[in-house]
């Protein structure tokens, strides 16, 4: 029975997720409450299935009892695992937020409908952190695609609106891609499943190597729309910037990293390491990541409105991870891989403090924010942790991870690398530290007309977030441990 | 002077390729947002296309097995597949539909260039 737990993730949240209008009908004081108990079940079953692997190694399990080639299989490794911890965690955090800041975002109407959304794009990522199969990971790859265009448009703002057309139009042409790619492998070997299709491929490299190397850019091209790598991001500012506060966390925090993860997968799993000779895609891929490292900061920069400076730092973030996975040397990777825990939370963090701040100001300016930390300790507070840590201030998690990929790169004697780390980090300093210094030291703030009372819910898990992030600043050797053994193809 | 025969052995590969690259370009150069969801669907119809004649074999019937027929049949599982891959095209398009018809009451145009220029003027 205990083996079924993997896929009963899934499943719990996509029944929640349509049990929720249905409960809004009859019983709407219990659709938050559900909301709230079944992402915390995930949270639990995800820790038990680390619990499991730790005692019985990585295990398949069949969908239906169908075993593959023919069956739906899931793998539950390391690196599933690892991401269902994240997703579960930050997913659950960003929801007790969500629950009172949602009530003044988005009308009441469609409130229960943006829990069945948040469910149907957690249940997703975790299918695509789970599955084994190509078609079942487009299919989850879509669930996503519009579950997330639709957290954003719960808001019945136009900005919004446009923002999540925009979004939505680049993600079907990622989704076409994939697709596509998905029909170029199944044409060669017959076959869906991940395993069956790596054994094929080295044979079919040699009869029909442009197939392999149009599915591979197709699969790149299309994870990398999905995932906002540098010249494919035009959709993430505006999509990012302009949505709720909770849904703003978990698309910068969460779903632009699950993408990164299936391309890890499919890079590292399914395809030969003799297609590394015919196209350098890691190379390809590290040159796109050190532009996107430098343009995201630089665009960052010259942003005057709070969160979507906060969306163009993603793009320079999820270029660190996306560095890790080019450098595929042992520790640049786990680096790579450690940077999408700890950018889940110092981003998810920042966006709620953001949040926090808009709920209780109203201001979204960042000239506008001159001693808001006098006003709001706390959450000023928590959103200096985060920004010291995306610079990478020793004693933050955001350091860990730019170590190791430094290390990593100095292991593969490419010191460039390192440089431009550095140099990335300084130009994060340049945009995050006059928002510290202009809130705690600034000029008296402006009056403003109406300041409200943060609500204790709405703080605490901006705290726990801010609390992580030292934490695993300090003690980070029970997530090394954890992706270290993930990164073990 | 190889290429051509082979074209031509190759012809639903070809129309589906030609077809995709014709609904891609579609979807990134036209500004008005209905003709790119036209544009989404002849990309994501290509595809079906292109997947469905993977398991296409000529002379082939439908896999409906009769003992000691004998019949050549179709490779079921690419159209089974498709089944699951029009079902989220539909709903991406309706979904992209109903957003261009709440832009449409905000805007009162779907061209895209057109809201740009409506926003960039009451920015100033």
């Amino acid at each position: 029975m205990y083996l079924h737990v993997p896929v009963l993730i899934v499943v719990l949240l996509l029944a929640a997720s349509y049990t929720v209008p249905l409960l809004d009908r009859f019983r709407r004081s219990l659709a938050l409450p559900i909301t709230i108990l079944s992402l915390i079940t995930a949270f639990i079953s995800s820790l038990y299935l680390l619990y499991l692997i730790g005692v019985r190694g990585p295990f398949a399990y069949h969908l239906g009892g169908w075993p593959p080639p023919w069956g739906i299989e899931l793998y539950i490794d390391y690196l599933a695992v690892y991401m269902l911890i994240v997703i579960s965690s930050i997913g659950l955090l960003i929801m007790i937020y969500g629950a009172k800041d949602l009530l003044h975002e988005i009308s009441r109407e469609v409130l229960s409908w943006y829990y069945t959304l948040y469910l149907l794009l957690m249940a997703s990522m975790m299918g695509i952190a789970l599955t084994n199969d190509l078609f079942n990971l487009f299919v989850f790859v879509e669930i996503s695609a519009i579950a997330s265009c639709g957290i954003i448009s719960a808001k019945a703002d136009r900005r919004c609106i446009e923002a999540s057309i925009k979004y939505l139009i680049l993600s079907a042409l990622g989704s076409g891609c994939i697709l596509l790619a998905v029909a170029m492998i199944y044409m060669i070997t017959g076959n869906l499943n991940f395993d069956y299709v790596a054994a094929a491929l080295p044979d079919a490299l040699k009869l029909y190597p442009y197939n392999i190397v149009i599915a591979l850019g197709l699969f790149v091209v299309g994870f990398g729309v999905k995932s906002a790598l540098f010249p494919l991001h035009v959709w993430l500012p505006d999509a990012h910037s302009s949505a709720p506060s909770p849904s703003s966390a978990i698309l910068s925090g969460l779903v632009i990293k699950i993408y990164a993860v299936a391309l890890v997968k499919l890079l590292f799993r399914v395809f030969p390491a003799q297609i590394y000779d015919v196209i350098p895609i890691l190379d390809i891929i590290l040159f796109l990541s050190v532009f996107a490292v430098m343009a995201g900061s630089i665009f960052a920069m010259v942003q005057d409105d709070l969160k979507r400076m906060l969306a163009y730092s993603s793009i320079a973030q999820i270029g660190y991870i996306f560095m890790g996975i080019g450098l595929f040397g042992g520790r640049a990777l786990t680096g790579g891989l450690l940077h999408i825990f700890n950018h889940a939370m110092m981003k998810s963090m920042l966006f709620l403090a953001a949040g926090l701040i808009i709920y209780a100001t109203g201001i979204r300016n960042l000239k506008d924010l001159k001693g808001i930390g006098v006003r709001m300790p706390w959450t000023m507070g928590a959103f200096t942790i985060g920004a010291l840590s995306m610079v990478g201030i020793p004693g933050t998690s955001g350091f860990i991870s730019k170590w190791f990929l430094a290390l990593g790169a100095l292991d593969l004697n490419r010191p460039f690398y390192v440089a431009i780390i550095l140099l990335s980090s300084l130009l994060n300093g340049i945009y995050y530290f006059p928002i510290i210094i202009d809130a705690f030291f600034g000029t008296k703030m402006n009056p403003v007309s109406e300041f409200r009372d943060v609500p204790a819910l709405m703080l605490i898990p901006v705290l726990i977030l801010a609390a992580g992030v030292i934490f695993f600043g300090f003690y980070p050797k029970p997530l090394l441990d954890l992706v270290s053994k993930a990164i073990s193809f | 002077m190889e290429l051509i025969p082979k074209l031509i052995n190759n012809s639903y590969y070809f129309a589906a390729m030609i077809l995709f690259v014709i609904g891609f370009h579609t979807m990134l150069t036209h500004s008005n947002l209905i003709k790119k969801i036209i544009g989404m669907n002849i990309m994501d119809t290509s595809i079906f296309l292109f997947f469905v004649s993977i398991g296409y074999v000529r002379g082939g019937r439908a896999p409906i097995i009769q003992e000691g027929a004998g019949f050549l049949y179709v490779n079921p599982l690419p159209s089974a597949l498709i089944l699951t891959g029009i079902v989220v095209a539909v709903s991406v398009t309706a979904f992209a539909l109903s957003l261009i018809v709440k832009l449409y009451a905000h805007y009162g145009t779907v061209d895209a260039d057109e809201i740009a220029l409506i926003r960039a003027r009451e920015e100033r």
